[in-house]
């Protein structure tokens, strides 16, 4: 009898242990994350945000302020949740499976929830002053099936990277303008010798479909044309023929294939390449390193016409859910403000997405030469729900026409387009 | 493995100095001990080895670490970021988060596991062999597939973010190995000195606390860090539990210092080099528990 | 060690116990209190077991249901559950061109790491009980690759093992054993091996403290008595120590197969670079399968995700049969 009264109190003690674990520490969400509307439509008071970092610094601290402004202001709470991006996908992922979708997103594609029926689009949630203000490719990218889905945040445009001092030891004279200089340049470089790179590229899974579409854009490529996949054209194909010359030239990098943009980066950043696709982002970083003198200028193209830029937008995007559409309402109408959107693109050393912040930033040197290119700016598709899945294909498929053919990747990627879309 | 015989006999033809008791039968055995030394010393260093460049690279700008061609030491010594990372708010947070977690966690792995152990070690029961097979069997779920269900359960019983959620998934994925271990000592434990015990009146309870929990001390020791180690360097259920910054354990806080678009290698080192200090403290306090066992004479 | 069910005599009315009643012991108390060693009643062993099930059961039970829910759904791109694919996603998986590239890496990943973990751990977990100056300092080196998180040491590992910017490549030049830099981890005959030291290097403290902890219970008096007879040191460990410190390796192994089937961030990471499965294994697949890939399916994922968890059943199955563990654990 003692023996299992012992045992009882033993037990009893654990058992109360564990349940001391869990009421215990941290305090619970509350209610439940997001936003609180019951199936009866009454209006949500706190909508749910998450949010992608940009930068360990800014972002959180930006959308804490924003926070705090639109609650001041509007009288809703804001609950901000910053995920890494390499984690995102992951999380919305999770939340999503588990019907506890936030009530704002911001990811960097938007199509294939439109397609799910998961978002609310401009009609619903987007001051008719936002979204006049949004740049018009913006909104064209955005748009699927004849409604505006995809708000976007900040945008990016990429342009020719090239390291001044390379250049004048390799007696090169000015950026290229045409493929065949931008190859005779790169072998002018790499016979410097020294782990000189004539031209960085990165193919690797992370952004191998950004690389690949400065290309194919200059070159009079694209991924679509008049709604149809156009992966494996003829120009598409001599593009990717290109690269695999450099590539077999050794004026790139070791491993093309498996070089991602931040290792591309990271060998301009370090002074041993000497040409690469940059973006405002790389440009402040060698601005506060000091240790390259590098220029910017347009992409070159095939045949020496005009340079086209690639434009990417990340989005934040808004979930339907019941009673939230007036707090969401609320929050692009106070982001898209010119203070709020420009204060985020600011501290993070992005391009505007508005008109007006075009007109704010206008004084901005450092960025004339992208704020020139970006209403011309050619995106991917990311208005065709096909595109992410594509795009995935490309990440993981495109490289390996470093070893094998050109035409048999572009072929297979064609197909997958195909049998997705 | 050298081991040290006892039986050596001493060397009849080394030179024997005259009159010193710093005499040949030491000489052997001081040798071996300094060769040994020497040998720690080694393996200690290629254990250290990678993150003695973690060190260096935390006292170098972010730029120093990629550059070409690498410099084992920094080109130019960057001092305070140490100064800066403990400076900073959201790390102390992450650095509290998870000292709760880890805590709380082997604080309920060791009071679950004992009982279990020791039930199933000493004592026959029906289910017994099927208790131990339930518990090996859960431990194959890899956490980042069970991640999504685990999301919904918390969040059906409003438990996300709370540091309750993660102690008991840390608790629950590590009980396994302290079970499996404390098993092992346990029946390892003669049953004679269990049964002087229980013949001297003790209850279950208290052969458990008295006369077999400090035998099973090396154990309890390895549980312990096992268990620490593990709910310190989780990663997975925390990202996904946890909303507020303020509540994320350091591996998931970390991650901020590396963004696609930024990279603070500087910072993220010195945060790691922070982050390995209270595992090695706790280490440090118990670490001489971890030897010990059965010595001649408890039996007899 | 037999368990007894022996009624030993009871002596005097148990003075020492203080919440003993104080009257002569009864035939059935005396038996009672013997069967406090060996036999018990199961509703008591279970108030014993009743938290490590709650909390296993609650904890890993709920999501491995729901785990095994979601790969018999069809889900989009998105996360959203658009309705029931039977066994459709099983069968994709099986399909799967690069399953059997997964399947291979694993086996070698997993016998790779574990082996070697195993011999090295003994190793030097033999040398760690030994004292000697600065032993203390020794096992608290030791312990560092453990305690840092894996993900960070991932990621320092690929910096160090860098084509550009690596300090092993470094080295390796500058000592003239290589004339061009590795590619330790883009270089696909190298990425395996790359990926094994990584493992190794991270296993090996949690399996040496095991060891360490086994040996620990190996009673000095048979050593000493082994000793006397004049047995080597080599027939000492192999006939001695080896065989008890069984408990310990099987712990160790089983453990390890499980921990190391289930290591995510070492490959995970490594692999940054590297598009496809190459030198995946079943986690990372799983994983991939579902953020990744061009099949970005969560459904697909789930259902790896049981193959996972089947495979390493099958696995530990095999390897507990094979050592007879119900002799192990039924002392």
């Amino acid at each position: 009898m003692r023996s299992t009264k012992k045992s009882v109190v033993v037990a009893g003690l654990a058992i109360a242990g564990l349940a001391l674990g869990a009421c215990g520490g941290g305090t619970g969400a509350g209610t439940a994350p997001g936003g609180t509307a019951g199936a009866t439509g009454e209006e949500a008071k706190t909508i749910k945000l998450v949010a992608a970092e940009y930068s360990k610094d800014h972002t959180k601290a930006f959308w804490d302020a924003f926070a705090k402004t639109y609650n001041e202001k509007t009288g809703y709470t804001l609950e901000v949740q910053v995920v890494s991006w390499d984690n995102i996908d992951q999380q919305s992922s999770t939340m999503i499976q588990n019907n506890q979708a936030p009530d704002i997103l911001n990811l960097n594609a938007y199509a294939s929830y439109a397609k799910d029926g998961l978002l609310y689009d401009s009609d619903a949630v987007l001051p008719a002053v936002a979204k006049d203000d949004i740049l018009d490719t913006f909104v064209k990218y955005g748009t699927y099936q004849g409604k505006f889905y995809g708000f976007p945040d900040l945008s990016s445009a990429r342009a020719f990277f090239y390291n001044k001092t390379i250049f004048k030891q390799a007696g090169i004279t000015a950026p290229p303008k045409t493929w065949a200089e931008l190859e005779a340049d790169a072998q002018k470089i790499t016979a410097l010798g020294g782990g000189k790179v004539g031209y960085a590229l990165p193919l690797g899974p992370e952004e191998a479909q950004g690389e690949f579409s400065m290309w194919i854009f200059n070159n009079g490529g694209d991924w679509k044309t008049d709604g149809n996949w156009v992966i494996n054209s003829d120009k598409n194909v001599q593009t990717l023929d290109f690269l695999k010359k450099l590539a077999d030239e050794k004026v790139t990098q070791n491993n093309p294939a498996r070089t991602n943009r931040a290792d591309a980066f990271d060998l301009f950043k370090s002074g041993a390449a000497g040409m690469v696709v940059g973006f405002s982002p790389l440009a402040a970083d060698l601005d506060k390193d000091k240790k390259v003198d590098y220029g910017v200028a347009p992409f070159p193209t095939m045949d020496g016409s005009e340079s086209k830029t690639l434009g990417v937008t990340d989005y934040l995007m808004a979930f339907k859910k019941p009673g939230n559409e007036k707090a969401v309402k609320a929050f692009y109408n106070l982001y898209y403000t010119p203070d709020q959107v420009n204060t985020f693109i600011k501290a993070e050393g992005f391009l505007p997405v508005t008109e007006s912040g075009v007109k704010y930033f206008s004084n901005e040197k450092a960025l004339t030469v992208y704020l020139n290119t970006l209403p011309n700016a050619k995106l991917t598709p990311t208005d065709d729900p096909a595109w992410d899945k594509v795009k995935l294909a490309v990440q993981q498929n495109l490289g390996g026409a470093m070893n094998g053919s050109p035409k048999a990747t572009l072929d297979g990627l064609q197909r997958t387009a195909e049998s997705v879309g | 493995m050298t081991s040290t015989t006892v039986s050596a006999p001493p060397s009849a033809g080394a030179p024997a100095p005259q009159g010193g008791p710093t005499a040949t039968p030491r000489d052997p055995k001081r040798r071996k001990r300094i060769l040994m030394a020497i040998g720690g010393a080694l393996v200690a260093f290629v254990f250290v080895a990678p993150y003695l460049v973690m060190v260096l690279d935390s006292l170098r700008t972010s730029s120093d670490v990629k550059s070409t061609p690498p410099s084992f030491l920094p080109k130019v010594w960057q001092w305070d970021t140490y100064a800066q990372i403990l400076g900073d708010e959201r790390f102390l947070n992450w650095l509290k988060t998870s000292l709760i977690i880890a805590t709380g966690s082997t604080v309920i792995v060791i009071l679950v596991a004992i009982p279990a152990a020791f039930m199933t070690a000493r004592h026959r029961f029906p289910g017994r062999g099927l208790f131990l097979l339930v518990v090996l069997v859960t431990q194959m779920f890899a956490p980042t597939s069970l991640v999504v269900g685990l999301y919904r359960q918390f969040f059906e019983l409003n438990m996300i973010n709370t540091y309750g959620a993660l102690i008991l998934t840390n608790a629950a994925f590590n009980l396994a190995f302290a079970i499996w271990i404390l098993h092992g000592f346990f029946s390892s434990i003669p049953l004679e000195v269990e049964e002087a015990a229980a013949l001297d009146g003790a209850s279950r309870w208290q052969i458990l606390r008295r006369v077999m929990l400090p035998l099973t001390l090396p154990g309890l020791v390895t549980a312990t860090i096992f268990t620490f180690i593990a709910a310190w360097n989780e990663y997975v259920v925390a990202l996904t539990l946890m909303i507020d910054d303020d509540k994320k354990p350091l591996t998931v806080g970390m991650r901020a210092y590396i963004t696609g678009y930024e990279q603070h290698w500087d910072q993220l080192f010195a945060a790691s080099v922070i982050a390995v200090v209270p595992v090695v403290i706790l280490f440090a306090i118990i670490e001489k528990h971890l030897v010990g066992g059965l010595t001649a004479g408890s039996v007899k | 060690m037999s368990d007894s069910t022996t009624v030993t005599p009871d002596p005097a009315p148990a003075a020492g116990s203080g919440d003993q009643p104080s009257r002569m012991p009864s035939r059935t108390r005396r038996r009672r209190r013997a069967g406090r060693i060996g036999q018990v009643h199961p509703l008591v062993a279970l108030l014993w077991l009743a938290p490590a099930l709650a909390l296993i059961l609650g904890v890993v039970l709920y999501p491995a249901i729901k785990l095994f829910d979601a790969s018999r759904g069809e889900y989009s791109i998105t996360g959203l559950r658009k309705g029931d694919a039977g066994w459709d996603n099983y069968v994709n998986v099986l399909q799967h061109p690069d399953l059997g590239t997964v399947l291979r890496n694993t086996v070698v990943w997993v016998v790779a790491v574990v082996a070697i973990t195993i011999v090295l751990s003994l190793a030097l977990a033999q040398f760690l009980v030994k004292s000697f100056p600065g032993r203390r300092f020794v096992r608290w080196a030791v312990i560092i690759p453990w305690a840092a998180s894996l993900v960070i040491t991932s990621q320092l590992f690929v910096l160090l093992y860098d084509y550009n910017y690596g300090i092993i490549n470094h080295v390796l030049l500058s000592l003239h054993v290589i004339g061009t830099p590795i590619d330790f981890l883009g270089d696909d005959s190298w990425t395996m091996f790359s990926m094994v030291v990584v493992g190794v290097f991270v296993s090996l403290p949690f399996t040496i403290f095991v060891f360490i902890a086994g040996l620990g219970a190996i009673p000095d008096d048979v050593m000493e008595a082994a000793t006397v007879d004049g047995a080597s040191p080599w027939q000492r460990y192999w006939n001695i120590t080896l065989p008890l410190m069984r408990p310990a390796l099987m712990i160790a192994t089983v453990l390890n197969v499980i921990y190391v089937f289930n290591s995510f961030p070492i490959i995970y990471t490594l692999n940054d670079r590297n598009p496809g499965y190459a030198h995946d294994t079943t986690i990372t697949f799983m994983y991939k399968l579902a953020f990744k890939s061009q099949e970005h399916d969560v459904g697909m994922s789930a259902a790896a995700g049981i193959f996972n968890v089947l495979l390493i059943l099958v696995v530990v199955g095999i390897y507990l049969k094979i050592i007879n563990w119900r002799e192990e654990t039924s002392r």
